[in-house]
């Protein structure tokens, strides 16, 4: 019993990770730039498919596939900016939305006609025989993914926390004209930030690409689970996706074991509705969630 | 006949007779795609105009064709019945997420709609015994109009029942968007808090948007329900909500027939795209892309502008200024608003202590202290945006503690905001018609039958916002959008807000902030002209020419504290408040 529950707890945090990664991305793209990413899914997806494609057909190292992977994420993230966001930047906040919905169906479809629709494995170089943790069984994968995740999650924070560039971010966050006039560079952090964003969400593809399936649409779930994960955590509040993100990767993990696998992908929304009933702040958000 | 009515009964006239000119079936076929696709943008534009995107709406019409389909189903019900309740079903879910949704604003509120649907979804999923899940539901009866003796037969029969619900759907949100409710509704989505303090309940405003868009996208999916007559799942999707609402955008939001000119677009668009064979849904994304980042305006903007060039604006009447009435002043008791003991407490700072305040009746009263002194706090405590920690405030003898913004306003208790008084994206005279709001006292019945009541109501109340705007002489600025005045203009702008729902006491907020010194000499004479009309007016200042000028007490705060209280001239002598504000007497020689 108890194991069985340690089991989906230790299942739930590893899809977490991932969860919590595609979150960050997405709430410091919307906290610095109000822009809600409606592309993330896409990013998510073109991290699986560029590991896909530079591990298993192109035969390079899965190392550094993923590491190349990553990046050209977060390339075409920064290129998505330039030439997208950066024009529409005065517009209400509905435009960039739907440019970036307009720009998941390219993305989803130039997929589709890249790779084809059916799901891809990638042959990861790690064993499929579980790692055995007394009653708790892991493949080596999965905890490679962990691992990873969480090492960028704090990578990731202390680069916020503790440089330079970091620090220009926030100061971007809490007030745009100030950070100009104290001379931020807005427009690099704008697209710095956007490619940064776009390699957490890459990076999270290429880590659950590699556990699960690769195909075109796989971003849309994906997408759908890190707004679960950034309402939960508060939009635009880092730690909030953090903890959104695990919260609800062990949250589904327990449903989808104790209550049905049906409704599973349902769970963080149903929580979502319930916290906004009780408490209409978000976890961890003050009072009054405008723009 | 305007060209533009003209323009509206042949673009009518030639729906009515298309199919009879021997139209394929396909093409009649697609126009009624683009009218279920109409019925559900004009919803969703509805409920946009209030800046609110609703990214989950095609639950509402699955919804809508399951609750149809069931029922006809089930319970062998004519559809004729069933449409109207799938309508009902859809609004009344409406409803209740709203209850849930609608506190929050912009990106939060999209994101929870999303979310909605894709429960929705799920539910529809996995619910076998009742939708039977991803097998769909077959089988659905046609339409028909009480029995089966009546069914609708061919394309031709379905499309003149849309004809009929798309007119209707056209004549409903035209009614809401171009009367009182549609100014509401851009409002609140300009400046949410001024609305609230001119009288609009944002949640009631965006309710009744989200239910009525709810049951015309039930409407729409009972219809598709007994058109098509089968359902799947698949009606949840993501991807059906992205075709709404690019309609809308590319058809040009907030207005009446942007939502038709999108549904038809993007309806054909697609299929002229099946050319491309594997590349149509790349092409659709790169035209979706290209539509927003460089038409987002919308079609309507640009088919308009093609058609207006060249037509001269429409002079303006002018009116002598001494006809709006000020507010009805009730018999009051004296004093008209008075606080007792109000706290406010931020953490452990006390920004208001213990405050005592009367107003008059016909009084001018100034709040003055440095930067931080509680004024602000004082005024949201008053005005219902700040509950205190403790004390109460009374308005004419009624107790109006904690009381929502717009219901305070809608007593007669109205403010000026420090900065941002006015709807910037709105036309002048439609900023002071807007805030004309609570005077109004017609109900939603007239507005959308167009009742002769309401007609001379809306024609009473631009008489009145033009009467207003020539008392703080903006009457030739009318037409201009409220973002292009000068900063002068703009606070004279938010003073005609403050003022257009007749109010009996008015709070004004910094009224002289940005003006040179004409400027406020005028406004000056303008506040006394208020004070003339039976107004009693509370302002917070930092110009000592001014409150010394025109106010006949001053009460001076300092850390949360009344310092003092009194006269202009004993307020210039005392100590206390020279040594915590006003410095050496030499600063108020000054201009």
């Amino acid at each position: 019993m108890l194991a069985e529950l340690v089991q989906h707890v230790v299942n739930g945090l590893i899809l977490g990770g991932g969860y919590a990664l595609m979150g960050m991305g997405l709430t410091l793209i919307f906290g610095i730039m109000r822009v809600v990413n409606f592309a993330h899914g896409e990013l998510f997806m073109l991290g699986a498919f560029f590991l896909y494609t530079l591990f298993s057909l192109g035969g390079v190292n899965f190392f550094a596939a993923c590491l190349l992977a990553v990046a050209g994420v977060a390339l075409v993230g920064a290129i998505v900016e330039r030439l997208i966001l950066r024009r529409l930047r005065d517009q209400p906040i509905e435009i960039p939305m739907l440019a970036m919905v307009a720009l998941s169906v390219i993305f989803q479809n130039a997929a589709i006609l890249l790779w084809d629709p059916s799901p891809k494995t990638v042959r990861h170089p790690f064993s499929p025989v579980p790692l055995t943790f007394g009653p708790i069984h892991v493949v080596a994968i999965r905890v490679f993914a962990g691992a990873v995740a969480v090492a960028l999650i704090v990578g990731a924070h202390l680069f916020i926390q503790r440089t330079r560039l970091g620090r220009a971010m926030r100061a971007t966050f809490q007030d745009t004209d100030m950070a100009r006039l104290t001379g931020v560079d807005v427009d690099r952090i704008y697209m710095f930030t956007f490619g940064f964003g776009a390699a957490l969400a890459g990076a999270s593809g290429a880590l659950l690409g590699a556990v699960f399936w690769v195909y075109p649409a796989m971003g849309d779930l994906a997408a759908l689970k890190s707004f679960a994960v950034v309402i939960m955590g508060g939009l635009g509040n880092f730690p909030g996706a953090i903890v959104g993100g695990l919260l609800l990767g062990v949250a589904e993990s327990l449903g989808a074991g104790y209550i049905s696998s049906g409704y599973k992908d349902a769970i963080g929304f149903v929580l979502i509705i319930l916290l906004l009933v009780w408490r209409p702040q978000g976890l961890f958000g003050k009072k009054g969630l405008s723009r | 006949m305007s060209s533009k009515a003209l323009l509206g009964i042949v673009a009518a006239a030639l729906l009515l007779v298309l199919p009879l000119l021997g139209v394929d079936d396909y093409y009649l076929h697609l126009l009624i795609m683009g009218g279920i696709f109409f019925l559900l943008s004009a919803g969703m534009n509805l409920l946009l105009a209030a800046g609110q995107l609703n990214l989950g709406h095609t639950a509402f019409f699955g919804i809508g064709a399951y609750a149809s389909g069931l029922l006809s189903l089930r319970f062998d019900l004519s559809p004729v019945f069933t449409l109207p309740a799938a309508a009902l079903v859809s609004g009344l879910v409406g409803w209740l997420l709203g209850m849930v949704t609608l506190r929050l604003r912009g990106a939060y509120f999209v994101l929870v709609t999303i979310g909605f649907a894709e429960v929705i979804r799920l539910v529809a999923t996995n619910w076998m015994d009742l939708t039977q899940g991803p097998l769909g539901l077959a089988g659905v009866p046609p339409f028909n109009l009480g029995a089966e003796r009546f069914a609708l037969a061919g394309k031709r029969d379905y499309y003149y029942l849309m004809v009929l619900l798309a007119g209707a759907t056209l004549w409903v949100t035209a009614r809401l968007l171009r009367s009182r409710v549609g100014r509401a509704l851009r409002a609140v989505r300009e400046n949410e808090s001024l609305a609230e303090s001119s009288g609009i309940s944002a949640y009631h405003h965006t309710m009744l948007a989200m239910v009525v868009s709810c049951l015309l996208a039930g409407a729409a999916g009972g219809f598709y329900a007994h058109y098509i007559t089968f359902l799947s799942p698949e009606l949840f999707g993501f991807q059906n909500t992205v075709t709404m609402a690019v309609m809308v955008v590319a058809g040009g939001q907030g207005t009446v027939l942007g939502p038709a000119v999108g549904a038809l677009v993007f309806t054909f668009v697609p299929e002229l795209l099946r050319m491309a064979a594997f590349y149509r849904m790349l092409l659709y994304g790169v035209i979706l892309l290209l539509v927003v980042m460089f038409m987002p305006q919308g079609l309507v903007f640009y088919l308009r502008r093609l058609l207006a060039s060249g037509t001269p604006a429409p002079g303006e009447p002018t009116s002598d200024g001494a006809a709006f009435e000020a507010g009805a002043a009730a018999p009051a008791p004296d004093p008209a608003l008075s606080l007792r003991d109000v706290t406010v407490r931020f953490g452990g700072l006390a920004a208001v202590e213990g405050l005592d305040l009367d107003l008059a009746r016909g009084e001018i009263l100034a709040l003055i202290g440095p930067n931080g002194a509680g004024k602000s706090t004082a005024f949201n405590v008053v005005t219902g945006f700040q509950p205190p920690d403790a004390g109460r405030v009374h308005f004419v003898g009624a107790d109006i503690t904690a009381e929502p913004p717009y219901r305070i306003a809608e007593r007669g208790l109205v403010r000026m905001f420090q900065r941002t008084s006015l709807f910037p994206d709105a036309a002048v005279l439609d900023n002071v018609l807007t805030a004309c709001h609570r005077l109004a006292r017609t109900g939603l019945l007239d507005v959308l039958l167009m009742t002769r009541l309401h007609r001379i109501e809306e024609q009473r109340l631009e008489d009145r916002a033009r009467a207003i705007l020539a008392f703080v002489g903006l009457s030739h600025k009318g037409d201009e959008l409220a973002r292009s005045l000068s900063c002068g203009e703009q606070r004279l702008l938010g003073l005609a807000i403050a003022l257009a729902p007749a109010p009996s006491v008015l709070l004004l907020d910094e009224p002289a902030a940005g003006l040179n010194a004409v400027e406020t000499g005028r406004l000056m004479r303008l506040i006394e002209g208020i004070r003339a009309r039976g107004l009693s007016i509370l302002l917070v200042e930092h110009d000592m020419k001014l409150v010394m000028g025109v106010c006949d007490r001053v009460v001076v705060l300092n850390y949360g504290v009344k310092i003092a209280e009194g006269t202009p001239a004993e307020i210039q002598r005392h100590a206390e408040v020279i040594r915590a504000y006003l410095g050496s007497g030499d600063a108020l020689a000054r201009p």
